[in-house]
């Protein structure tokens, strides 16, 4: 069952586990274990530890994720972010300092 | 027609002035109907229902957000339209609905706006406002499919029209089927250890508190203690007459 489309913010102090699904736009400054979903864009701050696959259409990562990273359109890796996973997106940016740990697909990432 | 539902705190000498200009503006608005008042081992519920029995259409709730917690239950799911003219303190609830103070509120029950909100439900009984929990430290599951826990004890608050507009807090929405629930947890920071508040906030259809020992929450002001809540929405269950300055 999804979230609607209002926002929704995972803030630090918090642990979540499951499917985490929503239709809006999602803030995650947490910890999230299992898979994270949403048809809007997806925002993965400083403080965050994500150790799911994730789904969104556009993402900004600045934290840690353990887990593939699936973006319909533009990602963008900012110089603290670490993905440990393959990465496939439309359009990419990578900051310096961004650490990548797994294949990066892109141009096939819009359906 | 319409049912006016006198809570006891009117019944105060210091609201007599006040009520009887409120009686005199219905009247000439044409919208007076039958005085129904509160008084100690009176059930309420009963009262409402009975006067829906009797054809009752619409029932104004004359006093706080007491008043009006005390009869959302007997009119939930039904047609019945639901008022309100605030007196006394604590009217958060008018406000939001954008019905204002005293009889001022006459006017608006007349201009008759009405929308169609969403009740809460926990453990069966129905809340209009939010619930809220202080000390949080139990398991959340959310919409059935994830689980969410502070890493410290929390203020969780679940709302349904809630929110202080006079302080630029964001006023829940309560004809979007979902609760706003929001979790405070006060985290660490830096190596000054200096604390702050960070607010997590997810828009759900239905929760479910376990917790190993007991614990006390509170919907809509009543509180309730046990181990487990099953908490959910009911959609377009109250018809409310509304102000054209609603915070929604």
């Amino acid at each position: 069952m999804a979230s609607s489309g209002q926002e929704t913010i995972i803030a630090q102090g918090v642990k979540v586990e499951g499917d985490f699904s929503s239709t809006g736009d999602v803030l995650i400054d947490g910890e999230v274990a299992g898979t994270v979903r949403t048809a809007a864009s997806l925002r993965v701050g400083e403080t965050a530890r994500i150790s799911a696959d994730v789904t969104a259409a556009t993402a900004v990562i600045a934290g840690e994720i353990q887990g593939n990273v699936h973006i319909q359109d533009r990602l963008e890796l900012l110089d603290t972010s670490v993905v440990h996973g393959d990465v496939e997106c439309r359009v990419l940016s990578v900051a310096a300092g961004a650490t990548i740990n797994g294949r990066v697909t892109m141009g096939g990432g819009k359906e | 027609m319409y049912c006016y539902i006198y809570d006891e705190l009117t019944q105060h000498q210091r609201f007599a002035p006040e009520l009887a200009l409120i009686e005199n503006r219905l009247t000439d608005l044409g919208i007076a109907g039958k005085i129904v008042r509160m008084a100690l081992f009176r059930n309420v519920q009963e009262m409402v229902r009975d006067e829906i029995r009797r054809g009752t259409t619409s029932v104004i709730a004359v006093g706080n957000d007491e008043t009006v917690h005390k009869v959302i239950d007997a009119i939930s799911g039904t047609s019945v339209t639901l008022g309100i003219i605030p007196l006394g303190d604590g009217n958060g609830l008018a406000a939001l609905l954008g019905v204002p103070h005293g009889l001022a509120a006459c006017d608006v029950l007349s201009a008759r706006i009405v929308e169609t909100i969403d009740a809460g439900i926990v453990n069966g009984k129905r809340f209009l406002t939010i619930i809220s929990v202080p000390n949080f430290s139990a398991e959340l599951t959310c919409d059935g499919v994830y689980r969410v826990v502070p890493d410290e004890p929390s203020l969780l608050e679940i709302r349904n029209l809630a929110g202080d507009a006079s302080k630029s807090e964001r006023v829940s929405d309560p004809t979007d089927g979902r609760l706003e629930t929001i979790l405070r947890v006060s985290v660490k920071h830096g190596w000054l250890g200096r604390r702050s508040l960070c607010e997590s906030v997810l828009p759900l259809q239905s929760l479910a508190i376990r917790s190993e020992i007991p614990i006390t929450i509170k919907a809509d002001g009543d509180e309730m203690t046990g181990t487990r809540f099953d908490i959910g929405i009911e959609r377009g269950a109250i018809r409310v007459i509304s102000g054209r300055g609603r915070k929604f």
